[in-house]
C-alpha cells in the first residue's frame, strides 16, 4: 500500500481506537510532532461525518420507497386503508 | 425478521426487512400519533425517522434487542414525537437529532454533500458500506466486485482519501464563496 494509504489507515485506526497500545502511543506522539497530521485527522473525521449524512440520507430514500409502494400499489390495499381509516 | 444479518444486508434484503417493519409496527405509531392529535404525513415522517435510528441500532456491534421490535420502534417514535413538542416546533427532521455536526447545516456543507453525491458516488457508496452499513469487508468486496479482501481495503482507503481531499478543498473554496 501507498504511504500516504498507510497514513490514512492509522488515523482510520486512531479514530476508531484500534490496535494495540504500542501502536496507540506512537501514533499520539505523531501528532504532537507533526502539526500536519492533526489537520489530517480532523480532515478525516469530518469526511466520516459526511460519510454518515450520506448513509442517512440513502436509507431514508429507500424507506421512503418502500411507503410508496405500501400506499399505492393495490397489493398492499388493505393496509392503506387501515391506516388512512384513523385519520379520517 | 427482526434484524438483518450483517452479510446480507443489500438493498433486496433491507426492503423486505422496512416492509415487514412497517406493516408490523407503522400501525401503532400512526394510532399513537392520531391519538395526540398529528397529522397521517405527522406519524410518516417520525415513523420513518424511528426507522432510520432503528436500522442504526441493528447495524452497531452491540445491540441485543430484549423487547418485541414494535414495541421498540413505538418507543422511539414516542421519543421523538415528545422532543418535537418540547422544542416547540411541531416536527425536527432526523438531520437535528443526534447528529451535532449538521445541526445548523450550513449552505457550504449542503452545497458539499451534493458535489460528493454527483462526483465521487461510487467511494460515497463504498465508503457507505463500511462505515454506516457496517458490512463484512468480504460483502463489499462481493458487492463492489473485487477479488480479493485486500484489494478492497485497499480501495477503501483509496477511497477515504480521495473523499478527504475533496473535503478539505472544497469546504475552504465554498466557505471562501459564502462569506
Amino acid at each position: 500500500m501507498r504511504i500516504s494509504l498507510n497514513k490514512v489507515e492509522q488515523i482510520d485506526n486512531h479514530l476508531f481506537n484500534r490496535g494495540n497500545t504500542e501502536d496507540k502511543l506512537i501514533f499520539e506522539a505523531m501528532l504532537i510532532l507533526d502539526p500536519a497530521l492533526k489537520s489530517q485527522v480532523s480532515w478525516q473525521k469530518k469526511t466520516l461525518d459526511f460519510v454518515q449524512h450520506y448513509g442517512r440520507k440513502k436509507i431514508k430514500a429507500e424507506i421512503e420507497s418502500v411507503h410508496r409502494q405500501l400506499f399505492n400499489e393495490p397489493a398492499h390495499r388493505c393496509f392503506r386503508d387501515k391506516i388512512l381509516s384513523l385519520f379520517k | 425478521m427482526s434484524s438483518i444479518k450483517a452479510s446480507d444486508n443489500t438493498p433486496a434484503e433491507r426492503e423486505k426487512l422496512f416492509m415487514h417493519l412497517y406493516k408490523k409496527a407503522f400501525p401503532a405509531t400512526a394510532r399513537y400519533v392520531n391519538k395526540k392529535g398529528g397529522s397521517f404525513e405527522e406519524a410518516r415522517d417520525i415513523f420513518q425517522d424511528a426507522l432510520v435510528i432503528y436500522y442504526e441500532k441493528l447495524t452497531g456491534s452491540s445491540f441485543v434487542l430484549n423487547v418485541d421490535e414494535s414495541s421498540y420502534i413505538l418507543g422511539i417514535a414516542k421519543h421523538l414525537w415528545a422532543k418535537s413538542f418540547r422544542q416547540d416546533i411541531r416536527y425536527t427532521p432526523l438531520d437535528n437529532y443526534e447528529f451535532v455536526e449538521f445541526v445548523n447545516e450550513q449552505p457550504s456543507t449542503s452545497m458539499l454533500l451534493h458535489h460528493l453525491e454527483t462526483a465521487g458516488q461510487k467511494c460515497m457508496d463504498m465508503l457507505k458500506a463500511f462505515y454506516y452499513d457496517k458490512l463484512p469487508v468480504a460483502t463489499i468486496a462481493r458487492l463492489f466486485g473485487y477479488s480479493t479482501i485486500h484489494s478492497a481495503t485497499v480501495q477503501k482507503y483509496k477511497c477515504l482519501e480521495k473523499v478527504r481531499e475533496t473535503v478539505k478543498e472544497k469546504s475552504l473554496t465554498y466557505e471562501d464563496f459564502i462569506e
